[in-house]
């Protein structure tokens, strides 16, 4: 059962070369025939090894564990697995039958989703940057799949900017490997707590924490994001947003395991590092005219929420962070997929001349109203449940609870803006045939709702964590709901509204390359002097 | 005001080096503590464990290939998948619907020397061979598949020098090299049904070392003539983008 974990990786890959030899229009169906085998195999493997974690490690050629390449899982990683399948289904079933789905489309995504999964079950820092490496790649690619000049603009910007990111990785796997005559990540984690002090594996430390800084797209190295996300094609934001970018959020929760040995207590610094994010994320997103960067902005700033529960050394608060991670990529996959479907009827990337959608298109816009709840926390959804969870943990200092309750402030206000485009007279469109796209919209909603309302058996099932301190039904909840949204209407309606000079010059803030460069070396210049220098 | 702004634009331009390069000295400083703090800490467990049993366990005198093509094979085979990706990617970003009109074939334009088309003529065997000795010879002495690979593609290269209207199928070329990534994939993962394990020699461990060579030989040449290929493909479009 055990080698089930290396067919999660071998099938998509396969599938992909298949899909690319054969001509015929039938062999797309053979996605989901993949698909179905993929998320059979893997619940058979959760049932399989839900309670014995440590016999999923799997050594290839059966050579020694410091020697060999290995494939391990546990709750976290097998959580992600499930979200990439469902992901990948989701996006399956929204592109099918429309004109994106050729074969060559077909061929990055599975690829893409197998690269994903290896990235997600290895155990071998080496492995780990060759499956990053090969996600940019893919990832580049499918930016650039629209052949418009922009899209070949952000796909440059993005992949120049992660690969010096990757290669800075890069530079601290080798000093890992230096130091500790092995890459696997479980050694190097148990023997660390006698060399945490030296200097070499601080910088290492350093040098890792910032290629995972780009690749999940943190404070300073965040602006490959919304040009990436703003102008792929819609399918593909949702997969990039959802799940592709939560890969260096992994990557940040694995190799900070791997270093709790060493006492590097770098809690507080990623924590104000996610604030940053968010505040940053939230201010741009503001600003924005165009839906899909206002959504791009969003996964920033979501992300810097996420970061502020991932970076706590305590448990409870990492777990609102780590759940923080679902719930966004269920929200932001269902929103980037139902801007699509306005933006394809409308013709048109700006929120200011889509008007009369809930007329128009009710189903999609009571999906996309499930999605705006979700994202701006309202209870009953399961933005709620992460955000509350991070807000009860973070109570005892007040900095920290202004900052989050700031960001959901911005949340609400640029929501607030998005649902103007629900009001006003029905509108002809183009109906465009896309028989599927309503399924995948309503399989996220679906999703976010049953999270929003069965967390506790959910949660008390998968990690076992209980949540029951968490009602939903609970006054304070709801004034801080309503609280946040009337304060978001007031700025929307006297401020954003206006477009008054600051805002449109934060919109039309462009950071070129050379800038992120520039803010990625000062970056880890901030970061060796907080771990490196200062201890 | 036009001066005073692009004045005033030199002198940030000028500080921000002076930052750039002050924060990279500032690395530079901190690389250098952490290696002079390496060398005290410097484990060789993987270097002594190599050179001692890698001969013996894997069948190849080139500790390289040992690693490449035993101990990490699944790295190989997904840095192979790189390779693969990036010819996918070049060939569907130039791939055009509509004929592009007054686009003109540039290679005709300048004419290559005879004396360069001679000695291409010359080197060309020369260099395919020497390709396909460091291909097969991988497992013995420095070199292997990646490499040998891209000795043979450069050598095809040269093809387009001794006969610029060579006209080249690239979906051929493409198709082939897919056929050859799923050989190695079904190659790498044989050793599952031999040894019980996944992504190794399909020969058991006892085996001798020529047994395990002839595994390796054959890896190699996949891998080999996979690279070869695909760098091919990556010129071909790029020569046709060029047209």
């Amino acid at each position: 059962m055990a080698f089930f974990s290396v067919l999660l990786i071998i099938i998509p890959v396969f599938t992909a070369l298949v899909i690319y030899l054969y001509k015929h229009s039938a062999v797309k169906y053979l996605t989901f025939i993949a698909q179905l085998a993929m998320t059979i195999l893997a619940v058979l493997y959760y049932r399989e090894f839900s309670d014995q974690w440590a016999s999923t490690l799997i050594v290839f050629g059966d050579w020694d564990l410091r020697i060999g390449i290995s494939l391990i899982n546990d709750e976290i990683s097998m959580s992600f697995i499930f979200l990439t399948l469902f992901s990948f289904w989701m996006v399956l079933i929204y592109t099918f039958d429309t004109r994106q789905s050729n074969r060559t489309f077909l061929f990055f995504l599975m690829f893409l989703q197998g690269v994903f999964l290896g990235l997600l079950q290895t155990y071998d820092l080496f492995n780990m940057f060759v499956f990053l490496e090969l996600t940019t790649i893919l990832v580049t690619i499918l930016i650039a799949f629209k052949k418009s000049g922009d899209s070949f603009r952000a796909a440059v910007y993005y992949i120049l900017l992660n690969a010096s990111g990757v290669l800075v990785f890069l530079i601290g796997v080798i000093i890992m490997y230096n130091v500790f005559g092995t890459i696997n990540v479980g050694v190097i984690g148990e023997a660390i707590d006698s060399v945490g002090e030296a200097t070499s594996v601080r910088f290492a430390y350093v040098l890792m924490m910032a290629g995972i800084a780009v690749k999940s797209a943190l404070f300073p190295v965040f602006s490959w994001l919304p040009k990436a996300h703003g102008v792929a094609q819609s399918a593909i934001s949702a997969l990039l947003s959802g799940l592709i970018v939560k890969g260096g959020l992994y990557m940040f929760i694995r190799i900070n395991q791997m270093f709790s040995g060493a006492n590097l207590e770098s809690g507080e610094f990623f924590f104000y590092v996610g604030a940053a994010t968010a505040v940053v994320g939230v201010l741009f997103a503001v600003s924005q005219k165009d839906i899909k960067q206002i959504l791009a902005y969003h996964t920033v700033s979501q992300i810097g929420i996420v970061m502020m529960g991932l970076s706590s050394p305590d448990f409870d608060t990492f777990y609102g962070g780590l759940l923080h991670i679902f719930n966004h990529a269920l929200f932001k996959s269902l929103l980037f997929l139902g801007a699509g479907v306005i933006i394809k009827a409308y013709r048109t990337k700006y929120v200011s001349d889509m008007r009369g959608v809930f007329k128009t298109m009710p189903a999609v816009s009571i999906f996309m109203i499930v999605g705006m709840l979700s994202i701006t926390g309202a209870p009953l959804f399961n933005g709620f449940i992460s955000k509350t969870i991070i807000k009860y943990s973070i109570e005892d200092s007040t900095l920290k609870s202004w900052i989050l309750f700031g960001v959901n402030i911005g949340t609400a206000t640029s929501f607030i803006k998005m649902s103007q485009i629900f009001f006003g007279p029905r509108r002809m469109t183009l109906r465009l045939y896309a028989p599927f796209d309503r399924i995948a919209l309503m399989g996220f909603a679906f999703a976010c709702v049953i999270l929003g309302n069965f967390y506790i058996p959910i949660s008390d099932g998968f990690f076992g964590v209980e949540l029951s301190y968490i009602s939903v039904f609970n006054f304070d909840a709801f004034f801080d709901y309503f609280v946040a949204l009337a304060i978001g209407f007031l700025i929307y309606y006297f401020i954003i509204k206006k477009d008054y000079r600051p805002i449109r010059m934060i919109r039309e803030y462009k950071p070129s390359f050379q800038s992120a460069n520039f803010v990625f070396i000062m970056f880890v210049v901030v970061m060796s002097v907080y771990f490196v220098l200062i201890p | 005001m036009i001066l005073k702004s692009s004045s005033s634009r030199i002198v940030i331009s000028v500080i921000k080096h002076i930052v750039l390069i002050g924060m990279l000295g500032f690395l530079f400083y901190v690389f250098f503590g952490a290696y002079e703090n390496l060398e005290a800490l410097y484990n060789t467990f993987g270097k002594d464990y190599f050179s001692r049993y890698a001969e013996a366990e894997t069948g190849s005198k080139n500790l390289v290939t040992s690693i490449l093509l035993d101990y990490r094979l699944f790295d190989s085979l997904f840095e192979a998948g790189i390779l693969l990706i990036a010819v996918s990617g070049v060939i569907w970003i130039s791939r055009h619907e509509i004929e592009e009109k007054n686009a003109q074939f540039m290679i005709d334009k300048f004419k290559t020397p005879d004396l360069f088309v001679t000695f291409s003529r010359l080197v060309y065997p020369l260099m395919l061979a020497f390709g396909f000795y460091v291909i097969i010879n991988g497992h013995l002495s420095p070199g292997g598949g990646f490499q040998g690979g891209a000795i043979v593609a450069t050598a095809i290269l040269i093809l387009y020098y001794i006969d610029a209207e060579k006209d080249t199928n690239i979906n051929l070329i493409v198709t082939v090299e897919k056929y050859i990534y799923i050989a190695i994939l079904l190659l790498a993962t044989a050793s599952y049904f031999t040894r019980g394990a996944f992504f190794t020699n399909v020969f058991p461990l006892e085996s001798s070392a020529d047994a395990k060579s002839i595994y390796l030989v054959v890896l190699n040449v996949l891998i080999g003539f996979k690279v070869a290929l695909g760098l091919w493909a990556i010129f071909t479009a790029f020569l046709k983008e060029g047209r």
